[in-house]
């Protein structure tokens, strides 16, 4: 027996959502395409000036390369601690997983600031070095400062689906191969690893989804050669006032965004049959 | 399946073990350190941060509290966090409710659409909101935040509170329908109270991604209408100031008190007895 709600309180239940969604999500988003197509009439002024954008096509490549690069390390990052979790009994996973969560919760400006206070010129690392009568590294205001800060941010989120794809493992056939007398190496680089590699796959696009859309974390620990795409959004929006510009990348941005999230979510589907 | 193999590790499963459990904490203390040394060096003075701090003062939080530019908009930020997880909690609750009792056409396209807000990029729904509020003159509004974070909140509470509705078994509802309960009766008398423990922990985490959130905001605040994290960004691109530190410590403390309260909600709601897989009887 199911409990079926009557439409009409089914109605009523959904009502607000959807007026808020439609109000403030999908209209300000239409309102959006249509900046970014509008010029006296139907015009693809935007997307053609994007096309011959030297500063659009500079900022697309370093967006690109930011979030493989920060992506392929957050995962690589993100393995151990997966492995570390599906090892432990679920009581101490438990624990274990609220250190995952918190930097979840964790504002990312509090972690920007955080790095700033490390890696600056005059921070804690720098002057650490300089008492050891070590030369000083410049990890701040360049691509590496930025992809620290975007790994940092991109563990946790990286962290689950390997997780969910290792715990769904059959744990007979690494006892199978331990009877015949393999060790764990070679079980983790036969079985285990192979076996995860959709789990690591689905973390990767989701790394990479996350971090297209880095605003805070470019301004904060990035130099001028590290500006991503939601930094060139913000620029048009707020200091030359180029709406339709600004509307006409943001489009692109989204687009990416939903090929890969589907990407995604064909991935978790198979994980899950294949589960 | 009981293996004699599994309880005496050899050498060599001693070693791979022990290897990747100090790469995990390793990974840990990448992500737990930074956030814990700003902590301490918070409580270093204003002459300047150091780590470890030489002295123990509160003189960074003394400054901060009595700042009327960080204070004002720490109010903001509560009072926008507060509407927003209301509103949010309100509206995401009874959709949750639809969501998982109703059986419609499209329910599961409405779900995708429904969650978007979370997977499309922050910088996107800014934009949108932005061209939107100036058109609607809601530019710099803390009405126009409001409505922006409660539809940047609510897929949150509808996740959490959809976990909550899945724990409680849906033949009680049936059983008060047959008693002759209509909706509003079931909701109030037999959902909300034993959905508490959910809703309860879907507004903690709403006030705190509303509190924390920069982007959106970063977009729609007006010099008076400015939130802690918008003044916060704002602040550390052109002068850190030692003040930062305190600032980020407070906000590490609200994350964690939010968070630890939350997993004591939803502990004491797995604890309830008319959960889904104890209930047949």
């Amino acid at each position: 027996m199911k409990a079926q709600l009557p439409p009409r309180s089914a109605i009523f239940c959904l009502a607000p959502i959807l007026a808020l969604m439609a109000l403030v999500f999908l209209f300000p988003i239409l309102l959006m395409f249509e900046t970014s197509l509008y010029r006296d009439g139907l015009s693809f002024d935007a997307y053609f000036a994007l096309l011959t954008s030297v500063l659009f096509r500079r900022v697309l490549l370093t967006t690109l390369q930011i979030a493989m690069l920060s992506s392929a390390l957050a995962v690589a990052l993100a393995y151990p601690v997966a492995a570390h979790l599906a090892r432990q009994p679920p009581q101490r996973r438990a624990l274990l997983l609220t250190l995952v969560l918190l930097p979840l919760w964790t504002s990312i400006l509090v972690k920007s600031y955080a790095f700033t206070v490390l890696l600056g010129h005059g921070g804690l690392l720098n002057e650490m070095l300089r008492a050891f009568g070590l030369p000083e590294v410049q990890l701040l205001f360049n691509r590496t400062g930025v992809v620290i800060g975007i790994i940092h941010y991109l563990i946790p989120f990286a962290v689950f689906p390997i997780l969910t794809n290792l715990l769904a493992q059959d744990q007979k056939l690494k006892h199978a191969a331990k009877v015949m007398g393999s060790g764990p190496f070679l079980i983790f680089a036969r079985i285990t690893f192979p076996l995860s590699l959709p789990g690591v796959l689905a973390s990767f696009v989701m790394a990479i989804v996350l971090s297209f859309g880095m605003l805070v974390t470019p301004a904060l620990l990035g130099g001028r050669q590290d500006i991503m795409i939601a930094n060139l959004i913000d620029f048009y929006t707020r200091e030359s006032l180029n709406w339709p510009m600004a509307s006409a990348i943001a489009v692109v941005l989204l687009i990416a965004s939903g090929l890969f999230i589907t990407v995604l979510s064909r991935l978790q589907q198979q994980t899950d049959a294949s589960a | 399946m009981n293996n004699q193999l599994d309880e005496i590790p050899g050498l060599a499963e001693r070693i791979y073990r022990g290897m990747s459990s100090v790469i995990a904490w390793a990974v840990y203390a990448f992500l737990f350190g930074p956030t814990i040394i700003v902590m301490l060096v918070s409580f270093s003075g204003a002459k300047g941060l150091s780590f470890p701090p030489s002295e123990f003062s509160l003189q960074l939080y003394r400054i901060f509290f009595n700042s009327p530019q960080w204070t004002g908009t720490l109010v903001q930020s509560a009072i926008v966090a507060i509407l927003s997880a209301t509103l949010a909690v309100s509206i995401g609750t009874l959709a949750a409710y639809a969501l998982s009792r109703a059986h419609f056409v499209g329910r599961d396209i409405l779900k995708a659409i429904l969650l978007a807000p979370i997977l499309i990029p922050s910088v996107v729904t800014a934009l949108g909101l932005y061209l939107y509020f100036s058109w609607l003159h809601l530019s710099g509004t803390t009405a126009g935040l409001v409505l922006a974070h409660s539809m940047y909140v609510t897929p949150f509470v509808i996740i959490t509170v959809s976990a909550g509705l899945q724990q409680i078994n849906p033949n009680l509802e049936a059983a008060a329908t047959v008693m002759g309960a209509g909706t509003a009766t079931i909701l109030h008398r037999l959902v909300l109270p034993l959905l508490a423990p959910s809703i309860l922990a879907g507004a903690l985490f709403a006030f705190l991604m509303s509190f924390d959130e920069v982007i959106i905001a970063w977009f729609l605040v007006g010099p008076s209408t400015k939130t802690l994290p918008v003044q916060m960004f704002s602040s550390i691109q052109w002068e850190i100031s030692p003040i930062l530190a305190a600032v980020s410590t407070l906000l590490s403390l609200l994350s964690l008190l939010i968070c630890l309260a939350a997993l004591a909600f939803r502990n004491a709601g797995g604890l309830t007895v008319l959960s889904k897989s104890s209930g047949t009887d």
